[in-house]
């Protein structure tokens, strides 16, 4: 026992993140790899993975299918100029706000679209990973919609995330130095030689790669010299001007030399900082909050090797202790987790366009509107008491169909090349745009309530006559688990007091109950 | 009211109501929903005010992104200001006057005829050694009142609460937003954010047996009940760490309850009485008058004003920032005039940092130290506190601030809020004058 405890690396931490013994991967550890590596699968899908193996469960989300979802073709660079044209040439005050509301509408619709792709994307993917960690680098290098004000740099940025999501996180790092979306919104496209902006700098090093505390002030207004010059063309397309690069000398993280900006960001990764910051932040992401320092350490000196996330993902996907009791049920699901989720493993039908975005809003996380640079705080700051409340409620609306004010179409088409209606709406059978009857004496022509739960995907005729076949069948797919025997045996009892066979709208309640659990909330 | 996130009210609100013109998409659907309700119940309700002798209470008002001091209160009179930006500055004419040394940016006249009222205080220079310029970092010290090289877990208003308010009302703090400030982070008793929307519950068409699973699942029990002093937990996360995922869940889901429907009632009954500008500060201050004068048994109440932090292009956004800070303050305190309970209230504002003295290529400001605080009730003893910072003494370019913050908070305690302030904020900080 004591020559064990002094040997180097032979610690309880290095066999936390030992691999997980062939016999313990099982239904149950397929289901929890599916919800934190993804948006949760069906019963069918998690059979299967279990079935086949740890491993290749973990290779397959690691290189997974291509995903053919078609990209939003109604973004194009520079779309707005027409209507900027007209908020600059408007000859009365009143000529200005009405181009400028024009202007914004516009604006509004095509980020609505976006959003609205995005989980699309997110709930039919084939690459749940990718998905996930392109959320994830979103959350990380924070970039809001509110300050852009561009839908087509934004989606740019988006496909950055996704093509670097599980590369290398230096080249990402370098990339979004470079992004457009990211220039506007940190103000690099405004740095001069003679006036570097520092805000790009400070959050690089405070929020990107290093963390507060270990770099100085100086380091921030030497790096921001560094990263002059760049700049951001009419086609909506990174150009560096070398006439405003400061070329001269700087003295950052005690190295000096005459850095650009790529030679910046690869003196920060050579700090033992950056790998322990950003290995710490994805176990954060997919494990647990405030894990062991040495558990952090330890990852970080395999990811400070070549900063590859590729094999850091895959060590902690197979590690043991990712499948531990304290991992187990730890996250908080984020807003665009519980509405992807439900959506991918429970059928409900989710709403589109400024519908959407309120439900997002109203839950705390709008995709492409981050609240600030740092992004999204998570864990327990999802709930409190406006957003739980909120959350019961929409449980209800997503399981009975959600009702919506019908958006009327843009009445001016977009100045856009590609005039057809957005393929957005079209992208994914779960979207219900037919208006139906709406009996209700609410004013209007224009409410229509999505279709509601369609509950024969989730249980069979022969369910319907007993109970308990019906609530496992659920069960199985709103928690991913198998049963907990007193969360089961209460729905059960509800179940019970139904009349049999169960018809469509007691199916519902009972996947509404479900809904509304604080079990329900996390994953 | 409907159980459901009803979101033709929303269309139907912009049509119809009185603020409904100029909201824009961004307002907090919650605060839309309010007035709302408001709107269909106000013809048919009286406003009832809970009258004078109650305890005092505090509203912090969190300028978000670094307010660029220098901009709000212009030390016109001196030339070095003029100097550090060239152009951005506030013209030495049109600076609203309040000495021979500064004075407000022009679109705070409202702010300006407060002070003249001798309802403003205005502290200048405020800051703390070693400054941070880094906007997480600044703000959670501020938060937490500490010092800048210490890290504290719980927010000082939290650490009032777990000092001076007994009983479990979760109530005790109030925040407008989706999001519960560091601020409010305690041991035991914090506030709850503002969700006036709808109650807690399984719907309209549970039955008697679904409702009881469903609160069982939640841990709402009978003897959860108010009266009875049961346990309430906090709601932000790192204050609580022990509580696992899940209890935190059933703890924030009887919160919830409790104070939605306590709020509930009282928005049944109350109005505005002023005009309050429409913008979302204006909604915001304008919804805690309404649960001030409800009677809510709230100490604290929270909201705060984004867009402050202006690297780029700032003269216009900045001017509109504050002027929409000055209207809103001012419709805030007419209504708490015409309420009677002005007297009562003392609104404290704070940014996490000023601005660097000079401007910066676009036109904008980079993060600095040293602002002013703006204090305003019916109470406050009027005029300008600290000494205005050198602007020819500067250290990295930054202001040297004069008064540190937590005097400020240290003569908000002791003397507003009747609290031991050298318990909540760990020693003793000399109180200034101003209440």
């Amino acid at each position: 026992m004591k020559l064990e405890q002094t040997k180097p690396g032979g610690s309880r931490n290095s066999s936390m993140l030992s691999q997980l013994s062939k016999e313990k991967w099982t239904y149950d550890t397929a289901a929890h790899l599916a919800a934190r590596a993804g948006f949760g699968e069906s019963p069918s899908r998690l059979e299967q993975w279990s079935q086949q193996g740890m491993e290749a469960t973990i290779q397959q989300l690691l290189r997974p299918d291509n995903d053919t979802t078609p990209p939003p073709s109604s973004l194009v660079p520079d779309q707005f100029a027409e209507l900027r044209e007209q908020v600059r040439d408007a000859h009365s005050p009143d000529e200005k706000m009405q181009a400028r509301r024009a202007l914004r509408q516009a604006t509004n619709r095509q980020l609505y679209d976006l959003i609205n792709w995005w989980t699309r994307r997110m709930l039919t993917t084939p690459a749940p990973l990718v998905e996930k960690m392109t959320l994830f680098w979103h959350g990380h290098f924070a970039t809001s919609a509110l300050k852009v004000r561009s839908p087509y740099k934004l989606w740019q940025q988006n496909e950055t995330f996704r093509h670097y999501a599980l590369g290398n996180f230096g080249t990402l790092t370098k990339a979004i130095s470079r992004d457009p979306a990211m220039m506007v919104y940190l103000d690099l496209q405004a740095s001069r030689s003679q006036h570097p902006n520092e805000n790009f700098a400070r959050e690089l090093m405070e929020l990107f790669t290093l963390g507060e505390g270990n770099y100085s002030e100086p380091d921030i207004k030497e790096s921001a010299r560094a990263f002059t010059g760049y700049r951001v063309d009419r086609s909506e397309e990174f150009r560096f001007v070398g006439n405003q690069f400061d070329g001269g000398a700087k003295t950052f993280l005690q190295q000096t030399g005459n850095w650009n900006g790529d030679q910046i960001i690869d003196i920060i990764l050579k700090q033992p900082a950056a790998a322990k910051f950003i290995s710490n932040k994805l176990w954060k992401f997919f494990a647990y909050e405030d894990a062991d320092s040495q558990l952090i350490d330890k990852l970080a000196e395999l990811f400070r090797q070549n900063y590859e996330i590729r094999p850091l993902l895959e060590t902690i996907f197979s590690s043991e202790e990712f499948y531990s009791p304290r991992a187990r049920d730890a996250i908080v699901k984020s807003p665009v987790q519980y509405v992807v989720q439900s959506g991918r493993t429970l059928g409900v039908n989710l709403p589109g366009g400024r519908t959407l975005f309120t439900v997002y809003q109203r839950m705390g996380q709008v995709p492409f509107y981050p609240p600030n640079v740092k992004g999204w705080e998570g864990g327990k700051s999802w709930i409190n008491t406006a957003t739980l409340t909120f959350r019961y409620q929409l449980a209800r609306q997503l399981v009975l169909g959600i009702r919506l004010v019908n958006e009327q179409p843009a009445k001016t088409p977009l100045p856009s090349p590609t005039t057809q209606s957005s393929p957005l709406a079209q992208a994914s059978p779960a979207v219900q745009t037919t208006p139906m009857t709406q009996t209700a004496s609410l004013t209007a022509q224009n409410v229509v309530r999505l279709p509601a739960l369609q509950v024969d995907q989730l249980v069979t005729a022969k369910d319907r006559k007993d109970p308990e076949a019906a609530v496992r069948k659920i069960y199985a797919r709103a928690f991913q688990t198998t049963p907990n025997p007193q969360l089961f045996d209460r729905i059960l009892d509800v179940a019970k007091l139904k009349p049999l066979p169960l018809a469509d709208d007691a199916i519902r309640d009972l996947v509404a109950l479900m809904m509304m659990t604080p079990n329900y909330q996390v994953c | 009211m409907s159980q459901e996130p009803d979101l033709l009210t929303r269309r139907h609100f912009l049509r119809t109501s009185i603020l409904g013109a100029a909201l824009s998409w961004t307002v907090p659907i919650f605060i839309e929903r309010t007035f709302s309700l408001l709107n269909a119940e106000a013809a048919e309700t009286t406003t009832q005010i809970a009258t004078g002798k109650d305890h005092p209470i505090l509203v912090v008002l969190q300028l978000a992104g670094g307010n660029d001091g220098l901009n709000a209160l212009v030390p016109f009179a001196d030339d070095l200001y003029y100097r550090a930006r060239p152009t951005i500055n506030i013209p030495r004419d049109n600076v609203l006057r309040l000495d021979g040394y500064v004075g407000f940016n022009p679109r705070m006249a409202s702010l300006k005829n407060l002070f003249d009222q001798g309802k403003l205080a205005v502290i200048q220079g405020v800051g703390y050694p070693n400054p941070n310029r880094s906007h997480f970092r600044s703000t959670e010290i501020w938060q937490t009142a500490s010092d800048a090289d210490k890290y504290l877990k719980t927010g000082w208003i939290g650490r009032y609460f777990d000092n001076c308010c007994n009983g479990e009302d979760p109530t005790v703090g109030v925040t407008i937003g989706s999001q519960l400030p560091q601020t409010f982070t305690a041991e035991k008793n914090t506030g709850i954010a503002m969700t006036p929307g709808g109650r807690l519950g399984f719907g309209k068409e549970a039955d008697a047996s679904e409702q009881q699973v469903f609160n069982e699942l939640n841990g709402i029990t009978q003897d959860h009940d108010l009266s009875s002093g049961a346990s309430i937990g906090s709601l932000d996360g790192p204050s609580e760490p022990k509580l696992s995922a899940i209890e935190y869940l059933q703890r924030t889901a009887l919160d919830a309850q409790v104070g939605t429907d306590k709020i509930g009632a009282i928005l049944k009954r109350t109005k505005p009485e002023a005009v309050y500008p429409k913008t979302p500060l204006g909604n915001e201050l304008s919804l805690i008058a309404r649960l001030i004068s409800g009677g809510l048994p709230t100490r604290v109440y929270y909201t705060s004003q984004g867009g402050y932090d202006t690297h780029n292009a700032q003269e216009n956004s900045h001017n509109n920032l504050l002027g929409q800070l000055a209207d809103a303050l001012s419709a805030f305190s007419t209504d708490l005039t015409s309420k009677g309970i002005w007297d009562r209230v003392l609104v404290m504002t704070f940014s996490e940092f000023g601005r660097r003295v000079a401007e910066n290529a676009s036109k904008g400001t980079d993060h600095g130290t040293a602002a002013p605080m703006f204090i305003c009730g019916g109470n406050v003893k009027p005029g300008l506190y600290g000494n205005h910072p050198s602007l020819g003494t500067l250290d990295q370019g930054d202001l040297i601030h004069a008064v540190d913050f937590r005097n400020v908070y240290s003569t908000v305690l002791n003397r507003w809020m009747k609290a031991p302030a050298s318990k909540i904020l760990g020693r003793d900080f000399n109180a200034l004058s101003f209440v």
